[in-house]
Order: structure tokens, then C-alpha cells, then sequence
């Protein structure tokens, strides 16, 4: 927070470290509880879930592809 | 502020009775300068470690492989980074929270548990490859890893630990500025200038066409320049530090700052890859390449590339480590700032400790294929990343939260969802990639 203070003979600026100033009103998290979600943003949110995990494993996959893992365990 | 939205804010009562100290200054330019210089810090730090040991890899393996030409990749990605990072900037400073206690009091255990669950796997695996990186680097400079790494968890581990948020930021923010000697690197290698800015601005792909290693290189190079834990991490460090409504445009600038320094710094890193590429040698890992481009670079180009390599392993440790902590211990309840001593928030540093400690024990115990390990982790966080981002994006869409103040406005919607629309794409080309790998020639 800057405060203009009126110096006797000069205008100044105080400018204060953000650790430094007084807490700040926030906006509350907690007071508001959770989001309101429609039905299809939930099934977009499930949908992009399951997508992840597919990806996760196909990444495992590939890198397991690249380091030759599959043909050592054929050896 | 509008008196509907004061039902959404809590009242915190000050604990300071005296007037803050601060710095008296006479001009208004004076004024602007030392608050940016004040707010100055967590942009930068999260940009610029993002520029950690997997993204030397990568960034080097790229100039290394396909010469300049995925230079104009890194030029999108910089407003890529940047739009991203405002956002979280944004709900860190309306806030005063870390994204991770965000999502679980607006989404639920559930999708919090998820989201949790995602950074903390990526960031460890990350982590692994920060301390490879740095036994790789220690070990080309001379260094026994056995004794290196312990030392440098343990140095890690004490740069948190003091109990004074200043005092972490000055010494990061320090680690950071001597990336600036990537520019001396890459001028050193003679580079060549022309084709350069050409390649920056002009998309083009190598004589070989878009094959399967070019393709999943570009994805781990978004992976790598947009990373999940930055989003946690700014925005518990804008927390952390307290920033106030008033500093967020300096706040951005300091992120915007940080996204450009960033960039340059990986372009750099690309050229340094070319040099080694316009000399034929074969590309292994960073650390070699240092080692093999003394031959003509000399022995200060060589050591100053390991060192930059330790430097960025160290940065990126500290910064992912601190994400984790601050993540768990925001959805945990427990204190979590770097202002408190140990005593005071002994589960918070733990949690880092923890992270540091695995991570480097690891290293010690196998010989992985590093290189591979950490493109596929870049790759991991790139298909990661929209998910991330979509929470954020529907979090800065909450308008009974944020207000129309803070709240995105369209543009930032298109912009956003144009960024997670191309980062769906990419992941989508990973996965035929990986299914049907013959739609890629392979090259």
C-alpha cells in the first residue's frame, strides 16, 4: 500500500513492502462453498479426467516403448 | 468497492498497531520504481525456473537435432506463458490463496484430490530429473555425485529454511540473473544471426518433414515452457508474499518481464544445441555436449555450461519442491509460509524436505536413461497441462468469487481457450503418435 503523507514542506510518497503493509481484505474463499456446476460441465470435467488417465498410460507406454522395455522382457 | 460484493470478503484485522515502515520517495516515477521493485520476484521465479534441468535438455536437444528451426515455437509460447500466468497472478492477489486450497473449496475433495494428486506425481517425477541433472553436471565438473548431490538436497533444504520469505526471493532471484550468461554462451558459439531471426519468425520444419521425434519434441518443449506446478506456485508465492490489490500491475509486469527473460534464455539454450549441430556432433545429453564443444568453444564455454545446467537443476528443484509443499500443506490446513521458522510450520517443510531428500536418494541408487526420462516427464506435464489450466480458466470465470474486477473478461476467455484448444491438440497428436506410429515417418 503507497501513502501519500503531506511532508511541512514537500509532497513524498512512502512506499512500503508488501510484508511490511497491513493485511488486505481478500475475497472469501470459504464464505461461498463449492462452485455451482451444471450437469455438463461435470461430464466435461469426468470426460477430461478419464482422457487423462489414458494419456498418462500412453506416455508410460511410449516411454516404455523408447527405452526398449518391451523387447528386453521378450529376451 | 461495490457493496454487493462486500458479503464475499473477509475482514482481517491487522496485528501491526504501528504505521508500516517503508521507503519515502519524492517523485512519482521514484514511487513506481520501488513498488515494482518491491512486487518484483515471483514472476521472474516462476518463469525462469521453469527454465530448469529438463528444459536445458530440451531446449539444447532441439538446436542439437533440428538446428534453429523450433525457434519460432518458443515465440508463441511467450504470450502463451504470460496470458497463463496472469491469470494466476490474478487470483493470487484477490485472494490471498494458493491455487491447490482453491480448487478443493470450489470444487470439492474430489476433483482437489485429483488436481493434487497430478502435481504432486509430475512434480516428483520432475524432481528426479532436477537431481539426475545435477549429478550429471557435478560429475563432468569433477565432483563425486555421491558427495554432490546429498550437499546440494542439503543446501536446497537450508535456502527455505531461514524463516524469511526476502531472503529466499533475494537469493533466487539472484540464481536467476546469471541465466543472462546463456546470452554470453550463445555468443560465444558465434551464431548465426540471420538464420536466426529468420527461424524465430518465420515457422518452417527440418529438411527430414514433421517425423515422430520432431513432433514429440515440440510437445515436450510446451511441456517444459508451460509447466502445472507454476500455476501452484505463483500463485501461493504471490500469497505467500502477500501482494495487494494495488501491486497487480506491477505484478504483471513482473511476470511479463519474467516470460520474456525466460524465452531469450531458451532461445540461447537452442542456439548452443545448433553450434553442436553445425558441427556434426552427436547429441547424448547437455552435460556431454559441454564437454564435447570445448574442442572449439573452449574450457570457459564448457564449465560455464555445466554450471548453468547445476544452476538451473537448483532452481527448479527449489521452486517444484516449494509447489508441492505449498499444495499439500494449503489443502492439509497447516501453516505454510516461508516467513515462519521450522517450529511454526514444521508439516509445510517437511513436505519440501521430503520431496528433496526422495528425489535425490533416487538418483543415487540407479543409472536411468536420464535424457529419455526427462522428455518423457516434459512430455507427461505438456498432456497434463490442460487440465490444470481448464480448472483455472472456470475458477477465473467465477464471478460470485472474483467480481467483475478480477473475473476474465472475453478476450482473456478466447485467448485461453484458444491455448487450451492447441494444447489439446498437441496431446491428441501425441497419443496417434503413440497409437499409430505409422501416420508419423520416423526420422
Amino acid at each position: 500500500m503507497r501513502t501519500r503523507t503531506k511532508n511541512e514542506k514537500r509532497d513524498a510518497f512512502l512506499v512500503v513492502h508488501p510484508l511490511d503493509d497491513l493485511p488486505e481484505e481478500k475475497r472469501d474463499v470459504s464464505a461461498l462453498g463449492r462452485m455451482p456446476m451444471t450437469l455438463s460441465v461435470r461430464l466435461s470435467l469426468i470426460a477430461l479426467r478419464v482422457y487423462l488417465i489414458l494419456m498418462i498410460g500412453l506416455v508410460v507406454y511410449h516411454f516404455l516403448g523408447l527405452a526398449q522395455a518391451f523387447k528386453r522382457v521378450a529376451h | 468497492m461495490p457493496a454487493s460484493n462486500l458479503k464475499n470478503l473477509t475482514i482481517q484485522i491487522p496485528d501491526q498497531t504501528t504505521a508500516p515502515r517503508g521507503w519515502a520517495v519524492r517523485s512519482l516515477w521514484a514511487r513506481n520504481l520501488v513498488t515494482f521493485l518491491m512486487v518484483f520476484g515471483p514472476g521472474l521465479i516462476v518463469m525462469e525456473a521453469d527454465n530448469d534441468a529438463g528444459a536445458v535438455s530440451t531446449y539444447v536437444q532441439a538446436g542439437a537435432q533440428y538446428g534453429t528451426h523450433l525457434l519460432w515455437v518458443l515465440l508463441i509460447l511467450l504470450p502463451m506463458t504470460y496470458f497463463v500466468q496472469e491469470m494466476v497472478v490474478r487470483l493470487g492477489i484477490a485472494t490471498g490463496q494458493g491455487h491447490a486450497a482453491m480448487i478443493y473449496q470450489r470444487f470439492g475433495k474430489w476433483w482437489g484430490l485429483f488436481s493434487l494428486s497430478d502435481l504432486l506425481l509430475v512434480n516428483f517425477l520432475t524432481l528426479v530429473t532436477e537431481f539426475a541433472a545435477i549429478a550429471l553436471a557435478l560429475s563432468k565438473l569433477g565432483v563425486d555425485p555421491r558427495f554432490g548431490v546429498p550437499l546440494s538436497a542439503v543446501a536446497l533444504t537450508l535456502l527455505v529454511a531461514t524463516g524469511s520469505y526476502r531472503r529466499w526471493e533475494r537469493i533466487v532471484v539472484a540464481l536467476c540473473l546469471l541465466d543472462t550468461t546463456w546470452l554470453a554462451v550463445a555468443w560465444c558459439l558465434r551464431p548465426p544471426v540471420n538464420e536466426i531471426i529468420r527461424s524465430s519468425l518465420i515457422p518452417s520444419v527440418p529438411q527430414s518433414g514433421i517425423t515422430a521425434s520432431f513432433v514429440f519434441l515440440i510437445i515436450a518443449i510446451v511441456g517444459t515452457t508451460i509447466a502445472p506446478w507454476q500455476l501452484f506456485f505463483q500463485q501461493s508465492c504471490v500469497a505467500d508474499k502477500r501482494l495487494r490489490f494495488s501491486d497487480l500491475r506491477w505484478a504483471r509486469l513482473d511476470t511479463l518481464a519474467g516470460a520474456v527473460f525466460t524465452i531469450v534464455v531458451a532461445a540461447c539454450m537452442e542456439i548452443a544445441g545448433n553450434a553442436s549441430k553445425m558441427r556434426a556432433l552427436a547429441f547424448i545429453d547437455p552435460a556431454q555436449m559441454a564437454v564435447d564443444i570445448r574442442a572449439f568453444a573452449g574450457v570457459g564455454v564448457e564449465t560455464a555450461i555445466l554450471l548453468l545446467m547445476l544452476n538451473a537443476a537448483v532452481l527448479g528443484t527449489t521452486a517444484i519442491s516449494l509447489s508441492s509443499a505449498w499444495a499439500y500443506a494449503e489443502v492439509r490446513g497447516w501453516p505454510h509460509s516461508l516467513q515462519l521458522p521450522l517450529r511454526d510450520a514444521s508439516g509445510f517443510y517437511l513436505v519440501y524436505l521430503v520431496c528433496v531428500a526422495l528425489a535425490a536418494a533416487i538418483v543415487l541408487i540407479p543409472r536411468a536413461p536420464l535424457q529419455l526420462i526427462i522428455l518423457s516427464v516434459q512430455v507427461l506435464a505438456g498432456v497434463m497441462l490442460p487440465s490444470a489450466i481448464i480448472f483455472l480458466q472456470l475458477l477465473l470465470n467465477d464471478r460470485e468469487l472474483l467480481g467483475p474486477e478480477f473475473a476474465n473478461k472475453s478476450w482473456n476467455n478466447w485467448i485461453n481457450w484458444t491455448i487450451i484448444m492447441v494444447l489439446f491438440v498437441l496431446s491428441l497428436i501425441l497419443a496417434a503418435q503413440v497409437v499409430a506410429p505409422e501416420l508419423f515417418p520416423q526420422g
